[in-house]
């Protein structure tokens, strides 16, 4: 059993296709780059696998399960998702945030402070999120991905807005994660920078996937 | 990990940011101390006609700042992206809807208690032989405003009118609650007796509407 799969799913925004007829398969233990243009449909594929975004045609297992089932919901808390926005309440300083989505996610708040010193968050964990510079927000909804050790990663961009130091970083991290076995899959284009060596490479155009890469 | 846990992380976390923004209690707040003050003007002078038009006049103040209310409930989450994380609680997302409508429920009690001080203030309406059932009315419309316009405005958060398309909705749905909580509140003022009907009826209003919400929330909160 495949630890993400999914057979022919499609995602439509009225008129508009942004994904069609998408079939993979994600064992454990791999990093996977998900390349494509701006409006390939990365985000949205993302956002499916999530569980944000029913697709409107297709089916989605995550290990093993269906996660748009009520009866399945608990295998979302094995997902972390980063989007392009850090998803953190702005009036609310990084600690709250982190320990109100431990909260929601049943994880133990001893999990809070290892993950905020490998981000190296400290110097602002008790600062309102709103007051935070754009590399602070994004290591802030890092921070908050990782909250449960997930066994699925999905990160859109996730170097937006990172410095070089923090960038590679955020580099080892994701290595780690799958070496521990961890999928972890991430949305980015060439643009973002000098990507990590990533085990497989999907490439999306116009929403469908056109290739697909051992090693990238 | 329990949906009771999720719904009061969520609860709590709301109250929190309520108390420390203050914008929708503020708002809420300021709005029913202006009406009211207006109403003190236009209202006839007269004692038995302010008790008579103070039980409709009441609510709809209630109704209208509840609107403000409402309409910023899913604020904090529509900004930062920040609803992403209610969608993705590993548990049915109803439990998400019952910890945001009870929050929503607390925070129109506090304005139903403050609206009603208002109006001793300013048209010297008496509650001391009338305060029980007054009280029981408030947290009753409370509960059923809140239960329908959190339903509504979850409905309405990616909307481009949403201002506009949350009061179109929940207006109609919500008149039995209007009619029930002026009546209730009427008839305590005046002295009578509540028909036990009456509070059956607005308590199961709310039931619908609390399971509704509950059962399809799950839906609501996906794009």
């Amino acid at each position: 059993m495949s630890a993400v799969e999914l057979r022919g799913v499609g995602k439509d925004y009225g008129p508009v296709r942004a994904l069609h007829e998408i079939s993979l398969a994600l064992d454990a233990g791999l990093l996977v780059w998900l390349a494509g243009a701006n409006g390939a449909g990365k985000s949205t594929l993302l956002r499916v696998l999530g569980s944000l975004t029913r697709p409107t045609r297709g089916s989605v297992s995550l290990f093993g399960v269906d996660p748009f089932r009520a009866a399945c919901a608990a295998v979302r808390g094995r997902v972390g998702f980063l989007g392009q926005e850090a998803s953190l309440y702005g009036e609310l300083s990084v600690a709250e945030n982190l320990h109100f989505c431990a909260r929601l996610r049943g994880v133990a708040e001893p999990e809070l402070e290892p993950i905020a010193a490998e981000l190296e968050l400290e110097p602002v964990l008790h600062q309102r999120v709103r007051t935070l510079s754009q590399g602070y927000r994004r290591r802030a909804g890092l921070a908050r991905a990782l909250l449960g050790s997930p066994s699925l990663l999905l990160l859109d961009e996730p170097w937006n807005g990172l410095d070089a130091a923090a960038g590679e970083r955020l580099t080892r991290l994701l290595v780690r994660k799958r070496d521990g076995g961890a999928v972890v899959l991430v949305a980015a284009h060439e643009a973002s920078g000098p990507l990590p060596r990533f085990d497989r490479t999907l490439r999306l155009e116009g929403g469908s996937l056109s290739a697909e890469g051992a090693a990238a | 990990m329990s949906g009771a846990s999720v719904a009061r992380a969520v609860f709590a976390k709301d109250l929190l940011l309520d108390f420390r923004t203050r914008d929708r209690l503020g708002h809420m707040a300021v709005f029913a101390l202006l009406v009211v003050a207006l109403l003190s003007i236009a209202v006839p002078a007269s004692a038995d006609e302010r008790r008579a038009w103070s039980p409709a006049l009441l609510w709809m103040v209630l109704l209208f700042a509840s609107l403000l209310g409402l309409a910023r409930s899913f604020q904090s989450e529509a900004e930062g992206g920040a609803l992403a994380l209610l969608v993705q609680a590993p548990v049915d997302r109803g439990w998400v809807f019952l910890g945001k409508a009870a929050a929503n429920a607390l925070a129109l009690f506090g304005v139903a208690l403050w609206t009603a001080v208002l109006f001793t203030v300013f048209l010297d309406v008496d509650w001391s032989e009338a305060w029980r059932p007054a009280l029981a009315a408030g947290a009753l419309g409370a509960l059923g405003l809140a239960a329908l316009g959190t339903l509504l405005a979850a409905m309405s958060v990616a909307v481009r009118f949403r201002e506009f398309l949350l009061p179109v909705l929940l207006f109609p749905l919500v008149l039995p609650v209007l009619v029930l909580a002026s009546s209730i509140t009427g008839a305590a003022l005046a002295g009578r007796p509540v028909p036990g009907l009456w509070w059956g009826v607005f308590a199961l209003y709310d039931w619908v509407f609390v399971v509704l919400g509950y059962l399809v929330f799950d839906y609501v909160l996906e794009d």
